[in-house]
C-alpha cells in the first residue's frame, strides 16, 4: 500500500491521534466542568424555592450541601481539564515543530521556502496546528453542556425550556451574521500589524547595516509609516468591533428579557416555582457561552488547518534527491568523476569556473543536494548509495558553511593536526579559553577570517576521503593563506582534494588544475601551465 | 564571551513609563472611565428588577407588574449594551495609540543603540523584542485591557449593589474576599517569573531552529542533523515545561478561586435565609442578592484568564521598556562641522566586554581624500579599528577625530563617516526603498545613477528584494550596499572587508565598484585581496593590535617588512 498523501487533514488527525486518551479525558472533564457551572443556578434556585422562601432549616443545610458538592465537581473538573487540554495542545505543537525540523534536516533535503518561512512553520504554525486538541476539547464539551442544560430546563416547564433553546440559536445566528463582515476586516488589519512587525524585524536584523550608513533615521521613519499604517487600520477595526459588541450585546439583552418575562409570567401563574424562574434565567444566561464556543470552534479548527496545510505541504515536498541504499565500503580510495570532472584517488586538484553558477552546480552535485547520474566514486554510483554514506565519503564544505552555538571544540572537535593545517591555532589563542570559548549563534562574535579558519579545521578534521572545499580563504590573509594551503596539502596528502577556489596560492599546490566553464572542461593543466592562458589570468590572477 | 540578554525593566519603571505614554491621552482616558462606569451601574440594574419579579411572584401581583419590569430590565440591558460597546472601543483606543507610541519607541531606540551592547546580547533578544514581545503586547492590548477594565468595573459595582440591597448581604458577598486578595497575591508574584521563564524557553526554541534551518545545508554535508535535531527536540520540550509549570499555577488559582465563589454562595443563602426568616428583606431581595454574586462568576473568571494575559503583556512589556531605557549614544552639547575630510586616531585600545585588548594604543592620520588600506592577518584587529573609526564602536581609550572633530562632538555623524560592514543585508522591499534608507529624499535619477557608479545598472529601481523578494548575488547585495554608500556620500567611508562574501568570482566585479564608490572620499579599506592594497595611497599593516608598518605599496615592499612578506605571499603564486 503506498502511504497515504499528507495533507492538512492527515497532519491534524495525526496529531489528536497522537493523544487520544488525553483528548477524551480532557473533553470529559471540561464537559463536567461545564455542566457544574450550568448546575450552579439551578441548584440555588432549588435552595430558594425549598429553603430561602419557606424558612425550614434543614433543608437550607441539604442545600447548602449540594450547592458545595456541586463545586467540588466543578472545581475538580476544571483543574484536571484545562490543565490536560493545554498539555494536549502543547505536546502536539512539539511533535509537529520536530516533524517540521526533521524535514527541514531531512538527508535528501528538499525543504522549500525561505529560513524566515521554515522558522515560523516550526514555531506559530505548530502552535497554530496543536490547537486542533484544543478544538476538540471545547467542541465537545460545549455540546454537553448544552445538551444538559437543555434537559434541566424543559423538565421544568416546557415552553420555557422551548423559548430558551430556540433563542439561544437564534441569538447565536444573529450574531454571527453581524460578525462576518468583521471577520475579513479583522485579516486585512492583522496583515498590517504583521507588515509593521515585519519591517521592526528587518531593520534589527540588518542593524549594522543601517548603522553603517546612518540610516537610522529613515530606518524609523520606515517603521513609524509602517506603524501608523496598522494603527489606522486597528483603529477603524475597533470602530466595528464597536458596533458589533452593541448590537449583540442588544440582541442577548432582548433574549434575556424574553426568557425573564415569560418566566416571570408562568411563576406568577404559578406554573413554575420562584426557583425555576432563577434557574431558567440562569441558564438562559450560561447557554450563551457554550454555544459560542461551539461555533467558536469552526474558526479555531480553521485556523489550525490553515497551519496545518502549510506544515502538509513541507512535509508532503519532494525531496531534492534520491536517496539510494547501497553502502560504501569504510574507506574508500577516492577515485572521483562528476560530469566532465575526473580525480585520481589521491589527487588534489583545483577547479576554476568562469561563472558562479558552474561552481554551485558542481558543488550541488557533489554534496548530493542535486541529483545527477556522472556521480562516481571508486567505480561506484553515487546516487545509489546512503546519502550519508555518500557524503562521508564526498565531504563538501561550502563557503557559507555555518558554526553553531556550543564551544569552539564542539564545532571543530580537537585534532590538532586539523586545527594547525587550518590555521586555526592562531584563532584558538586569540580566544579566551581556546577550544572551551563559548560560540554564539553563528558565530557572530568572530571575525571572518577567524570564522573561516574554524570551519576549514572542522572540514579536515573529518579526514574525508573525498573532500571539496569551496572558497576556504577569501577572507584571510595572504600569509595565513598561505601558511594554510601548505598545511592543507601536507594533511590531505594521499587523499583526494577538490577546491573549487581562485585563489592562487591554493591552486598553486594542486596536482591539476581544471578550467570549467559552462560543465566542461575547457583548460587543464598546473597552476603555473595555465597561467598563459589569458581566461585563467582574468579568473585568478587578476 | 557568554550570550547575554538585552535588560529588562523592573515593575515600577515599566509603571512609570507607561504613565508617561498614557499622559498625552488624559481626554480620552477620563471619557473611557467615564462611559465604563455607566456601563457597569446599567447593568447593577438586571438583578435587582428580576429581584422585584420574584417579590411579585412570591406576593401574587398584577401581571402588568411583572410586564413593566422586564421592559425595565430591556432598557437597563440596551443601555448597558451601547454604553459597554462604547467603553470598549475608547478602550481599545486608548490602548492603540499607546501601543503604537510604544512600538515606534523600541524601534527608534533599537535602531540608535550602541551596536556593542546590542552584540554583547545574544542575536535573537533584540529580535525577539521588536517582533514577539511587541506581537504579545497588541494582543493584550486588544483582548486583555478592554476586557479587564470591563470585568473589574462589573465586580466592583457589584458589591456596591449588593449593599443597596441590605448591608448585612454586602458583607456576606464580603466573606470571599480576603481568599481573593491572598491567592491573586500569590499568583501575581509566582506567575510572573513562570511566564517570563515561559518567553525565554520559547525564545531558545526560536533560536534553536533558526540554527537547524539557517545550517540545514551545513548540517547535511557534515552529518550534524542527529545533534541539531536533539538540540531543537531539548528546547521545544523545555518550553512545553516551561508552559505546563505556568499552567499549573493558572489551574491552582482556578481552583482556589472556585473555593472563594462556594464560600460566597453559601455565605448569601445562609444570610438571605436568616433575613428572610427575620422578616429584614424579601425573598426577591435575596434572590437578586445571589443572582448578583453569580454574576460576578464571569467578570471573575475573566478577570483571572486576563490576569494571565496582563502577565505575560507585562513580562514582554518590561522587556521592551527594558530596551526604551537603553542609553542611546548622548548627543554633542555644542556639535561641530568638521574641518575637512581627514581623520586622526590617537591612542586607541579597546577590548570587548572584558575580554583581551585587541588594539593596543593605534595612532593614524589620514589625510583628506587619501585613501588606505589597512592589512595584516586575520584577528588583528582590522574590523575592530573600522568600527571604532566609524563610531560603531566605543574604544576603551583614545580619541577619533574627523576634520579635527572628536566624533563625539560632530554633528551627525553619520554625514561624515559611514561604514560598509563585512555583513550584507538586504532589506525587504524594493531596490529602491533600499537605497533611499541611505538618503531618504533622493530622486529615482539619483538612485539610478548611484547604482549605474557601482556598476549594477541593470538591478531595476522596483525590484522587489530581500525577504519575500527576489534573492540577490552576494556581488549584487553587495553593490546594492555600496550604491547605499555613495547615496550617504560621506566624506569619509570605511570598507570591511566588503569582497569577502561574494566569492573570488565577484570579488573584481567589486573592487571595480569599491573603487568607483570611494572616489573622491577619504577611505579607510580593510584589504584581504591586496590588489586593494597596491591600488591605494598608503598600507597600513596592523599585526596583534599594533600599526607595525605604514607606507606607499611599492616602499613597502622594497622595506623588505611584514607587507613585503605579505606581498609576497600575495602576488608569488600569481606571477
Amino acid at each position: 500500500m503506498p502511504p497515504a498523501p499528507i495533507t492538512a487533514g492527515s497532519v491534524l488527525r495525526g496529531a489528536a491521534r497522537g493523544r487520544r486518551r488525553d483528548v477524551v479525558a480532557a473533553s470529559l472533564l471540561v464537559a463536567g466542568h461545564q455542566l457544574s457551572e450550568a448546575a450552579v443556578p439551578v441548584v440555588v434556585g432549588v435552595v430558594i424555592d425549598l429553603a430561602v422562601s419557606t424558612g425550614d432549616g434543614t433543608a437550607l443545610l441539604g442545600g447548602l450541601g449540594a450547592v458545595a458538592a456541586v463545586f467540588v465537581v466543578l472545581a475538580t473538573c476544571a483543574y484536571f481539564g484545562y490543565w490536560l487540554t493545554v498539555s494536549t495542545e502543547k505536546e502536539s505543537a512539539h511533535a509537529m515543530r520536530l516533524d517540521v525540523a526533521g524535514r527541514v534536516l531531512h538527508p535528501a533535503g528538499g525543504a522549500p521556502g525561505r529560513s524566515g518561512e521554515l522558522v515560523s512553520l516550526a514555531g506559530s504554525d505548530a502552535d497554530r496546528a496543536g490547537l486542533v486538541c484544543a478544538a476538540i476539547v471545547v467542541g465537545t464539551a460545549a455540546l454537553a453542556a448544552l445538551v444538559g442544560g437543555a434537559v434541566v430546563l424543559v423538565s421544568a416547564s416546557l415552553l420555557l425550556g422551548l423559548v430558551v433553546l430556540a433563542g439561544v440559536p437564534l441569538v447565536l445566528v444573529a450574531s454571527r451574521l453581524l460578525a462576518a463582515p468583521l471577520v475579513g476586516r479583522a485579516e486585512a488589519e492583522q496583515a498590517t500589524l504583521a507588515a509593521a512587525t515585519g519591517v521592526a524585524t528587518d531593520l534589527v536584523t540588518g542593524l549594522r547595516v543601517v548603522k553603517g550608513i546612518g540610516a537610522e533615521d529613515a530606518a524609523d521613519a520606515a517603521y513609524r509609516r509602517a506603524s501608523r499604517t496598522a494603527l489606522a487600520a486597528r483603529l477603524s477595526a475597533v470602530r466595528f468591533e464597536g458596533g458589533y459588541g452593541a448590537a449583540t450585546g442588544v440582541i442577548t439583552g432582548v433574549f434575556l428579557v424574553v426568557v425573564a418575562w415569560v418566566g416571570g409570567r408562568l411563576a406568577l401563574d404559578g406554573t413554575i416555582s420562584v426557583g425555576e424562574l432563577v434557574a431558567a434565567v440562569g441558564l438562559a444566561q450560561f447557554l450563551i457561552g457554550p454555544l459560542e464556543r461551539l461555533t467558536g470552534v469552526g474558526p479555531l479548527l480553521a485556523g489550525a488547518r490553515g497551519s496545518a496545510a502549510r506544515v502538509a505541504a513541507l512535509l508532503a515536498a519532494p525531496p531534492a534527491v534520491r536517496a539510494g541504499t547501497a553502502r560504501l565500503p569504510a574507506d574508500p580510495a577516492g577515485a572521483l568523476r562528476v560530469g566532465p570532472v575526473e580525480v585520481a584517488a589521491g589527487e588534489h586538484v583545483g577547479v576554476v569556473t568562469l561563472s558562479p553558477a558552474d561552481a554551485a552546480a558542481l558543488l550541488d552535485v557533489l554534496a548530493r543536494d542535486r541529483d545527477a547520474d556522472d556521480l562516481v566514486l571508486d567505480g561506484a554510483d553515487l546516487a545509489a548509495v546512503d546519502l550519508d554514506d555518500a557524503r562521508r565519503a564526498v565531504l563538501v564544505d561550502r563557503h557559507d558553511s555555518a558554526l553553531f552555538e556550543g564551544t569552539v571544540g564542539d564545532n571543530t572537535g580537537t585534532d590538532a593536526a586539523a586545527l594547525a593545517a587550518a590555521g586555526a591555532d592562531d584563532v584558538l589563542d586569540a580566544l579566551p579559553g581556546g577550544l572551551a570559548a563559548e560560540l554564539t549563534e553563528r558565530g557572530r562574535t568572530l571575525s571572518g577570517g577567524q570564522r573561516q579558519r574554524l570551519v576549514l579545521a572542522r572540514a579536515l578534521a573529518a579526514h574525508a576521503p573525498v573532500l571539496v572545499l569551496h572558497d576556504p580563504t577569501t577572507a584571510v590573509d595572504a600569509a595565513t593563506e598561505h601558511r594554510i594551503a601548505a598545511g592543507l596539502s601536507a594533511l590531505r596528502s594521499g587523499r583526494t582534494t577538490l577546491l573549487l577556489t581562485s585563489s592562487p596560492a591554493l591552486l598553486a599546490r594542486c596536482t591539476r588544475v581544471l578550467l570549467v566553464h559552462e560543465g566542461a572542461v575547457v583548460a587543464t593543466g598546473t597552476h603555473t601551465e595555465l597561467a598563459a592562458d589569458p581566461r585563467y589570468r582574468a579568473a585568478v590572477l587578476s | 564571551m557568554t550570550a547575554r540578554l538585552l535588560p529588562v525593566a523592573s515593575a515600577a519603571r515599566t509603571r512609570r513609563s507607561v504613565g508617561a505614554l498614557v499622559r498625552p491621552h488624559r481626554l480620552l482616558l477620563v471619557a473611557t472611565v467615564a462611559t465604563l462606569v455607566a456601563a457597569a451601574v446599567a447593568i447593577l440594574a438586571v438583578p435587582a428588577l428580576l429581584g422585584r419579579i420574584v417579590d411579585v411572584v412570591v406576593d401574587g401581583g398584577a401581571p402588568g407588574t411583572v410586564d413593566l419590569f422586564a421592559l425595565g430590565i430591556l432598557a437597563a440591558l440596551v443601555l448597558r449594551a451601547l454604553l459597554a460597546a462604547l467603553g470598549t472601543v475608547l478602550v481599545a483606543r486608548l490602548g492603540e495609540l499607546v501601543l503604537a507610541g510604544l512600538r515606534e519607541r523600541v524601534v527608534r531606540r533599537a535602531l540608535r543603540l550602541r551596536l556593542s551592547d546590542v552584540e554583547r546580547a545574544t542575536s535573537g533578544d533584540l529580535l525577539q523584542r521588536v517582533g514577539g514581545d511587541i506581537s504579545v503586547i497588541s494582543e493584550g492590548v486588544r483582548q486583555a485591557v478592554p476586557m479587564l477594565v470591563i470585568s473589574a468595573l462589573d465586580v466592583g459595582l457589584t458589591l456596591v449593589g449588593l449593599a443597596l440591597l441590605d448591608w448585612r448581604l454586602a458583607l456576606a458577598g464580603l466573606v470571599p474576599l480576603p481568599i481573593w486578595i491572598l491567592v491573586t497575591r500569590w499568583y501575581v508574584r509566582v506567575s510572573g517569573p513562570l511566564y517570563a521563564a515561559e518567553r525565554v524557553a520559547e525564545g531558545r526554541r526560536t533560536q534553536s531552529l533558526l540554527a537547524g534551518v539557517g545550517g540545514a545545508a551545513t548540517a547535511r554535508a557534515h552529518g550534524l542533523r542527529v545533534p541539531l535535531l536533539a538540540r531543537i527536540e531539548g528546547e521545544s520540550a523545555a518550553a512545553v515545561r516551561a508552559s505546563m509549570r505556568a499552567m499549573r499555577a493558572q489551574s491552582t488559582f482556578g481552583a482556589v478561586l472556585n473555593g472563594a465563589e462556594l464560600t460566597g454562595v453559601l455565605a448569601l443563602l445562609v444570610t438571605g435565609f436568616w433575613l428572610v426568616r427575620a422578616d429584614a428583606v424579601t425573598v426577591g431581595a435575596a434572590t437578586a442578592a445571589v443572582l448578583y454574586f453569580l454574576r460576578l462568576f464571569d467578570p471573575i473568571g475573566a478577570l483571572l484568564y486576563l490576569l494571565d494575559e496582563a502577565q505575560s503583556a507585562g513580562a514582554a512589556l518590561a522587556r521592551l521598556v527594558g530596551v526604551t531605557d537603553m542609553p542611546e549614544p548622548p548627543a554633542p552639547e555644542h556639535p561641530r562641522l568638521p574641518r575637512d575630510a581627514s581623520v586622526r586616531l590617537t591612542g586607541i585600545r579597546h577590548s570587548y566586554d572584558g575580554g583581551p585588548e585587541v588594539l593596543h594604543g593605534v595612532d593614524l592620520e589620514i589625510a583628506a581624500g587619501e585613501r588606505v588600506a589597512v592589512v595584516g592577518p586575520s584577528g588583528a584587529g582590522k574590523t575592530t579599528l573600522g568600527a571604532v573609526l566609524a563610531g560603531a564602536q566605543l574604544p576603551a581609550a583614545g580619541t577619533v577625530e574627523i576634520g579635527g572633530v572628536p566624533l563625539a562632538a560632530l554633528e551627525q555623524p553619520r554625514r561624515h563617516v559611514a561604514v560598509v560592514t563585512q555583513e550584507v543585508h538586504v532589506f525587504a522591499g524594493t531596490v529602491a526603498d533600499n537605497l533611499r534608507l541611505a538618503r531618504p529624499g533622493a530622486s529615482d535619477a539619483e538612485l539610478t545613477a548611484a547604482l549605474a557608479t557601482v556598476g549594477a545598472a541593470d538591478l531595476g529601481l522596483d525590484e522587489v528584494v530581500g525577504d519575500g523578494g527576489d534573492e540577490l548575488s552576494a556581488t549584487a547585495a553587495q553593490q546594492l550596499a555600496l550604491a547605499r554608500l555613495v547615496l550617504a556620500d560621506p566624506a569619509v567611508a570605511v570598507l570591511d572587508e566588503a569582497t569577502a562574501e561574494a566569492g573570488s568570482a565577484g570579488a573584481r566585479v567589486l573592487e571595480v565598484a569599491a573603487d568607483a564608490a570611494l572616489a573622491g572620499r577619504t577611505a579607510v579599506v580593510i584589504a584581504h585581496r591586496l590588489t586593494q592594497a597596491a591600488a591605494a595611497d598608503r598600507v597600513v599593516v596592523l599585526d596583534k593590535g599594533r600599526i607595525v608598518e605604514s607606507g606607499p605599496h611599492a616602499e613597502l615592499v622594497a622595506a623588505g617588512g611584514p607587507y613585503a612578506a605579505l606581498w609576497a605571499a600575495w602576488a608569488g603564486p600569481r606571477a
